[in-house]
C-alpha cells in the first residue's frame, strides 16, 4: 500500500457513515424497520470497519521509517486563509489515529449490531409516527463525527467534529423526546458540554493568535520554539490564579475534555445521559464520545506546560475518586456503570496529568472495550427484565441469562484489575485489559510522586542491554526509550538527548519542548494514594453489580420469571468479550507506545514496555503490581461478603452510615448546588433586570411618550385639520373616483399579483430571447429591439 | 464543466430565484410567501457576489450591495412577520387569500 | 430509491438544472481563462450548488411551513458556502449570522406566533399549482438561455478575495452614507415591527 492510500482509506471510512446518514434521512422511512437498521450497520460502520481492519494492518507491516515518511506526507489541502493563518483540511495519519480509528470502528460496528436488536423489541413510535430510521440515522451522524474527530489534523477541524458528537449526544440521549426525563437530560448535556467548549474555545483562540496556526503538529513545534526563544505566548505577562498564559492555553483545550469526558465539575450530566437508550450509553457515552476528551489532552499533550498537566492530574485524581464513592451506593444498573465510567475517565486523565501518555490511551482503549460490553450487558438485562433497572429487584439471572452473565463477569474482571501478579508467560503479564493499563498508570503515578527529584535520566547505555543501539532503538520502540529530564541539573543533556530523539524521527518536531519539563514539579502524594484506593474501591462496586444481578436468589419472581436474553443482543456481547480478553494488549500497546515520541515529545512521558523497563519504573512497577493484583481479590471478596446473602448486611450498613450513605446517594449535592448558584441565580439576576426595567426604563420612556402625545395633539389641532386635511381630502376623493375604475382586476389576492408580474417577465424574457434576431447581446435590451 | 466561471453561479442563482417565485405564487401562509421572498432576494445576492468576484475587478462593489441587502432583507423580514402577527391577530389567520381586503 | 416520492421531483429537477451548466459549453475566452479552480473546487461546486437547488426546491414542494423553514435553513447555508467559494469570506460569515442566525429565527417565531398548530395546511388548487409551475419553469429556462448565450466583459482579472479591511474602509468611506441611511433605516424597522406586533389593547 503506497502513496496516499491510507488516507484515502481512512478518509472514505469516515465519509461512509455521513453518506449512509443522509440516504438515511432521506430514505430511512422506505427501508423500513429492520432494513434502516441492517443499513446503517453496513454503511455506516461495515465500510469502515473493513476500511480500519486493511489500514491497521498495513500500518502494522511496514516499518517505522516508512510510517515517518507516511505521517510526514499526509495528504493537506488548503481550506482558508483567516487573518493570515492559513487552514488546511488534513488526516493526521499516525499509530495513534490508526488505532483510535480502528478501536472506534471495531467497538462501534457491534454496538450498531447490537441496536438492531435492541430496537426490535422498543417501541419507536414518537407522536404517532415510527422514528426507528431516525435512530439510525443519529447513529451513522455520530459514526461520522467520531470518526472525523479522530483523523482530524487540525484543531479547528476537531473541533467542528467535537461540536459534532456533541450534537449526536443530545439528539440520541433524547431520542424518547416526549418523556420529560430524556428532555432534561439532553438539554444538561449540551449546557454543561457547552461550558467546557468555552474553554475550548478560549485556549483555540489563544492558539490561534499566538502561535499562529491551528494544525496540530506545527502548533507544537512553534510552541517549543516561543518557549525556547521565550517569545510569543511565553513573552506575554499575563497571569490569572497564578498562571502564565501559556499554561492557560493548555487548562483552556482540557476545558473541552473536562466537558466531554465529564471531569468534576462537569460531571453532572453523563449519568443523566443514561436516560437515553442503552446502546448510546454503551457507544456514546462509555467507550467513544467520552473518550474524545481523553484523545484531545492525548492529542495536544505537547501544548501542556507542567502546570498545567498537573492541573489536568488533579482533576483526574479527584474526579476518579469522588466518582468510585457515588458507585458504591448505586442501585441502578445503568448509574452504577455510569460513575464507574465516570471514575476510570478519572483514571485516564489524571494517567494523561502525571506523564503515563501510553498507559492512559491504553486504558482508554482497553476501557471502551469491557465497558462497551458491559453497558450492552445491562442492556440485554433492562431489556429482557421489561425495563427494571433496579438491581435490588433482580437476582438469580445467571440461570435465565448465562451468555450475558458470564461476558459481563469478563467485563468486571477486566474494569478490576484481575490478573496474576508476578506470573509472565512469553513475556507478557497474565490478566485482562485493565490490569496492565491501570498498573501502568498507577506505576507511573508512583514514580511521579515518589521517585521523581531522586530520579535519573536514562543515559545512553545505562538503559540495560541498549548501548550503543540507542539510535535504532530510538526509531524502532519508542516507549523503551523513556528519557527524563526532571533534575535543572540535566537539563542539557536532557535537551541534547531529545533534540537528537527527533532527528531519529526525522521530524522537526521537538525542538525545544523538552526543556518546559526540567522543572516539572513532584506529583503530589495524595493524587498517587487516592488513585491507589480507588483501584480498591472499583473490584468492589463491579462485584457488587455483578452479584446483585445474577448471582443469589431471585428478589423479584415477577421479573425473574420474564427475564430472558436474545441472540441479536449477545452475539456483540460475545465479540466485545473476547476483544476484552485479548486483543486490546498486544496491538494497542504497541501502537501507542509508537506513536509517544512522536505525540508527546517524549519529554515526561513514562511507560513500561511490555518486557523493557527502565530500572526505576521497573522496580515502581513489580512493588506495584502486587498491590494493584491484589486488590481485585479483595474487593471481590469484600462485596460477595456483604452482598453474598441478599442485601440484609448492606441494609445495616446502610443505616449505620447515616448522613455518609445519604451524602453519596446524592451524589455530594452537587446537582442541588448547581441549581442554587446558577439557576436560582439567573432568576435573581432576571428579577432585578426586570425590576430595572419596569422602574427605570419604563418610568422614562412613558414619560418621553405622553410629552410627545401632547406635542402631537396640539399640532394636530391646529395645522393638521385646517390645513392639510384640506388638500388631502381632495386628493382622496379624486383617488377614489380613479380607483373606483382601476379596482376591477384587482382580487385583493396577493398570489394573483405575483403571478401576474412572473408572468409577464416570463412573456417580456420570452420575446426577447427567442425572437429572431442574431444579436446575443441582450444584457440591457433597448426599447427599440421591444418594440421591433 | 470542470473550471467554474460566473455563468455557473447565475444558474444557482436561477434556480433559487424560480424557486422562490414559485414558492410565493402556490403558498398561501403568510409566513410561506416570506420565505419565498427569501430566496428570490438570496438569489439577487448570489447575483451580485458572483458579478463582483468575475467582473468587479478591486472594487468591492457588488460586495458592498450585497451586505446592503441583506440588511435590508432582514428588516423586510422583521415588518414582514410584524404585519403576519398583525393580520394574524385581526383575522385569525395568516392566509393571504382571506387576507383580500384592505380594510383591517 | 432511497427518496421518498414527496420529494423525488425536487431533486430530480435539481440534477437536470445542474446538468444544463455541465453540458453546455462555457463560452471560451474571458471567463474560462479567469477561474481559478481546479477539479477540488469544481466538485465543492457541484456539491454546493446540488445543496443549494436541492433544499431550494425542497422549499417549494414542502407542504407545511415548519419543514419549509428547515430547507430555507438549508438553503441559507448553501449559500452561504457559495460565498466562501467565492471568495467573499466576510459575507459568508455575515449571510450565516444575520440570515441563518437572525432572519430565520425571526421566521421560525412567525411561524410559533401564527398558526394555531405549526402542522396546519392550506391547500391550494391544483390548477394554480401546474400556472405557477409553468411560469416559473419558462422563467427559468429562458433566464438560463440569456445566461448561455452572454458574453462577459469583464474588468481586470478575477479578486483574489478582498479582505475585511478593505471592505470596512469601502463601506465607511465610498458608501457611508447608505451606510448610515441603512443604521436609520434599521432604527426605524425596529419601532415600526414593535409597533406593528403589539398587543391591541382593547
Amino acid at each position: 500500500m503506497t502513496g496516499h492510500t491510507y488516507e484515502i482509506c481512512l478518509a472514505l471510512g469516515v465519509l461512509s457513515p455521513m453518506i449512509g446518514f443522509w440516504l438515511l434521512v432521506f430514505g430511512g422511512r422506505v427501508l423500513g424497520k429492520p432494513g434502516a437498521g441492517w443499513f446503517a450497520l453496513v454503511t455506516g460502520m461495515g465500510v469502515p470497519l473493513v476500511l480500519a481492519t486493511y489500514v491497521l494492518l498495513c500500518w502494522l507491516r511496514v516499518d517505522d521509517a516508512t510510517r515517518a515518511a507516511l505521517t510526514e506526507n499526509a495528504a493537506r489541502f488548503h481550506w482558508a486563509t483567516i487573518g493570515g493563518v492559513s487552514i488546511d483540511i488534513g488526516i493526521k495519519l499516525d499509530s495513534l489515529t490508526i488505532a483510535m480509528f480502528f478501536m472506534v470502528t471495531f467497538i462501534a460496528f457491534w454496538i450498531f449490531f447490537f441496536s438492531i436488536g435492541y430496537m426490535s423489541g422498543h417501541s419507536d413510535e414518537v407522536d404517532g409516527k415510527r422514528k426507528y430510521w431516525r435512530f439510525f440515522a443519529y447513529l451513522s451522524l455520530f459514526a461520522f463525527s467520531m470518526l472525523g474527530l479522530v483523523v482530524s489534523s487540525n484543531l479547528l477541524f476537531l473541533f467542528i467534529f467535537w461540536e459534532l458528537v456533541g450534537l449526536c449526544s443530545y439528539l440520541l440521549i433524547g431520542f424518547y423526546f416526549h418523556e420529560p426525563t430524556p428532555q432534561y437530560a439532553q438539554i444538561k448535556a449540551f449546557v454543561t458540554n457547552r461550558v467546557g467548549d468555552f474553554g475550548f474555545l478560549i485556549g483555540m483562540m489563544l492558539v490561534f493568535f499566538h502561535l499562529k496556526t491551528l494544525d496540530l503538529d506545527q502548533a507544537a513545534v512553534v510552541f517549543g520554539e516561543q518557549y525556547a526563544a521565550g517569545s510569543g505566548i511565553f513573552a506575554s505577562g499575563f497571569t490569572m490564579f497564578g498562571w502564565s498564559l501559556a499554561t492557560i492555553l493548555g487548562i483552556g483545550l482540557f476545558c473541552g475534555a473536562m466537558g466531554k469526558s465529564a471531569q468534576f465539575p462537569l460531571h453532572v450530566w453523563l449519568p443523566d445521559a443514561m436516560a437515553g437508550p442503552t446502546p448510546v450509553s454503551a457507544l456514546i457515552h462509555a467507550a467513544t464520545m467520552v473518550a474524545a476528551g481523553v484523545y484531545l489532552v492525548a492529542r495536544v499533550f505537547r501544548l501542556m506546560t507542567p502546570e498545567a498537566l498537573m492541573f489536568v492530574a488533579a482533576i483526574g485524581c479527584i474526579t476518579l475518586t469522588l466518582m468510585a464513592l457515588i458507585a458504591l451506593v448505586q442501585v441502578d444498573i445503568k448509574k452504577c456503570l455510569a460513575y464507574s465510567t465516570l471514575s476510570q475517565l478519572g483514571y485516564m486523565i489524571f494517567g494523561m496529568g502525571c506523564g503515563a501518555w501510553v498507559a492512559a490511551l491504553f486504558h482508554l482503549v482497553t476501557h471502551a472495550f469491557f465497558k462497551a460490553m458491559l453497558f450492552l450487558g445491562s442492556g440485554q438485562v433492562i431489556e429482557g427484565c421489561h425495563h427494571v433497572q433496579d438491581m435490588r429487584r433482580m437476582g438469580g439471572l445467571r440461570k435465565k441469562m448465562p451468555v450475558t452473565c458470564w461476558t459481563f463477569f469478563i467485563g468486571v474482571l477486566a474494569i478490576s484489575g484481575a490478573g496474576i501478579a508476578g506470573v509472565k508467560v512469553g513475556g507478557a503479564g497474565i490478566g485482562l485489559g485493565g490490569f496492565f493499563s491501570k498498573d501502568e498508570i498507577l506505576a507511573v503515578a508512583y514514580v511521579r510522586s515518589h521517585e521523581w527529584t531522586s530520579y535519573e535520566r536514562v543515559e545512553e547505555g545505562h538503559g540495560g542491554g541498549h548501548g550503543s543501539d540507542e539510535h535504532a532503538s530510538a526509531v524502532k520502540v519508542g516507549a523503551s526509550r523513556v528519557i527524563l529530564a526532571s533534575d535543572p541539573a540535566h537539563g542539557d543533556s536532557g535537551h541534547g538527548s531529545t533534540a537528537h530523539g527527533a532527528s531519529a524521527h526525522g521530524g522537526s518536531h521537538a525542538t525545544g519542548k523538552a526543556a518546559i519539563f526540567e522543572n516539572t514539579p513532584p506529583l503530589p502524594k495524595w493524587m498517587f494514594y487516592l488513585a491507589l484506593a480507588t483501584a480498591y474501591i472499583t473490584p468492589f462496586y463491579m462485584m457488587r453489580a455483578w452479584w446483585m444481578t445474577f448471582m443469589g436468589k431471585p428478589r423479584d419472581q415477577h421479573v425473574y420469571d420474564h427475564a430472558h436474553e436474545t441472540p441479536m443482543m449477545y452475539i456483540p456481547l460475545a465479540v466485545l468479550a473476547g476483544g476484552t480478553a485479548f486483543a486490546s494488549y498486544f496491538v494497542f500497546r504497541d501502537l501507542f507506545a509508537h506513536a509517544a515520541p512522536d505525540a508527546t515529545d517524549a519529554a515526561m512521558v513514562l511507560a513500561i514496555d511490555g518486557t523493557t523497563h527502565t530500572p526505576a519504573m521497573s522496580a515502581a512497577h513489580s512493588y506495584l503490581v502486587y498491590a494493584v493484583g491484589g486488590s481485585f481479590v479483595a474487593g471481590f471478596a469484600l462485596a460477595i461478603g456483604i452482598y453474598g446473602r441478599g442485601l440484609d448486611v448492606a441494609e445495616k450498613i446502610k443505616r449505620t452510615a447515616g448522613p455518609l450513605h445519604t451524602l453519596l446517594e446524592k451524589k455530594y449535592f452537587i446537582d442541588e448546588l448547581y441549581h442554587l448558584v446558577w439557576i436560582k441565580g439567573c432568576l435573581v439576576v432576571a428579577t432585578v433586570a426586570r425590576f430595572f426595567d419596569t422602574w427605570v426604563l419604563d418610568l422614562a420612556y412613558n414619560l418621553l411618550g405622553s410629552a410627545t402625545e401632547r406635542f402631537a395633539v396640539f399640532i394636530g389641532r391646529f395645522v393638521d385639520v385646517h390645513g392639510v386635511d384640506g388638500i388631502v381630502n381632495g386628493i382622496s376623493k379624486t383617488s377614489l373616483d380613479v380607483s373606483d375604475v382601476v379596482r376591477s382586476p384587482q382580487t385583493g389576492r396577493i398570489r394573483s399579483y405575483v403571478m401576474f408580474a412572473a408572468m409577464v417577465a416570463a412573456v417580456v424574457i420570452l420575446i426577447l430571447v427567442f425572437k429572431p434576431e442574431p444579436s446575443h447581446r441582450l444584457l440591457i435590451p433597448s426599447v427599440a429591439s421591444l418594440g421591433g | 464543466m470542470l473550471t467554474i466561471g460566473l455563468t455557473h453561479y447565475l444558474i444557482v442563482a436561477v434556480v433559487l430565484f424560480c424557486a422562490g417565485l414559485y414558492t410565493m405564487m402556490t403558498k398561501r401562509n403568510a409566513i410561506g410567501i416570506l420565505i419565498g421572498v427569501e430566496l428570490v432576494l438570496n438569489s439577487a445576492t448570489v447575483n451580485l457576489v458572483a458579478f463582483d468576484r468575475y467582473l468587479g475587478g478591486q472594487k468591492l462593489d457588488g460586495q458592498i450591495t450585497a451586505l446592503f441587502v441583506i440588511v435590508l432583507a432582514a428588516a423586510e423580514a422583521a415588518i414582514a412577520v410584524g404585519i403576519c402577527i398583525n393580520v394574524y391577530s385581526n383575522l385569525g389567520t395568516v392566509d393571504v387569500d382571506r387576507a383580500s381586503r384592505l380594510q383591517g | 430509491m432511497f427518496l421518498p416520492k414527496k420529494l423525488f421531483p425536487a431533486f430530480t429537477a435539481a440534477s437536470l438544472l445542474l446538468a444544463v451548466p455541465a453540458l453546455a459549453q462555457t463560452p471560451a475566452g474571458v471567463t474560462e481563462a479567469q477561474a481559478p479552480g481546479g477539479l477540488l473546487e469544481a466538485l465543492v461546486f457541484y456539491a454546493v450548488a446540488f445543496l443549494v437547488c436541492g433544499s431550494a426546491l425542497g422549499v417549494c414542494f414542502s407542504k407545511n411551513i415548519v419543514r419549509m423553514a428547515v430547507w430555507l435553513f438549508v438553503t441559507l447555508g448553501g449559500v452561504a458556502m457559495t460565498y466562501f467559494l467565492l471568495a467573499s469570506n466576510f459575507l459568508g460569515a455575515v449571510q450565516l449570522i444575520v440570515y441563518a442566525g437572525g432572519t430565520l429565527v425571526l421566521l421560525v417565531f412567525g411561524v410559533m406566533l401564527t398558526s394555531k398548530s405549526p402542522w396546519a395546511r392550506f391547500d391550494v388548487p391544483k390548477l394554480e399549482l401546474a400556472a405557477a409551475a409553468a411560469v416559473a419553469l419558462t422563467l427559468a429556462v429562458s433566464l438560463c438561455v440569456v445566461l448561455m448565450r452572454t458574453e462577459w466583459h469583464s474588468a481586470e482579472g478575477v479578486v483574489a478575495g478582498a479582505t475585511m479591511d478593505q471592505l470596512g474602509k469601502t463601506l465607511l468611506t465610498t458608501y457611508l452614507v447608505p451606510f448610515e441611511v441603512a443604521g436609520v433605516l434599521l432604527m426605524v424597522v425596529m419601532v415600526g415591527a414593535a409597533h406593528l406586533a403589539r398587543q391591541e389593547k382593547n
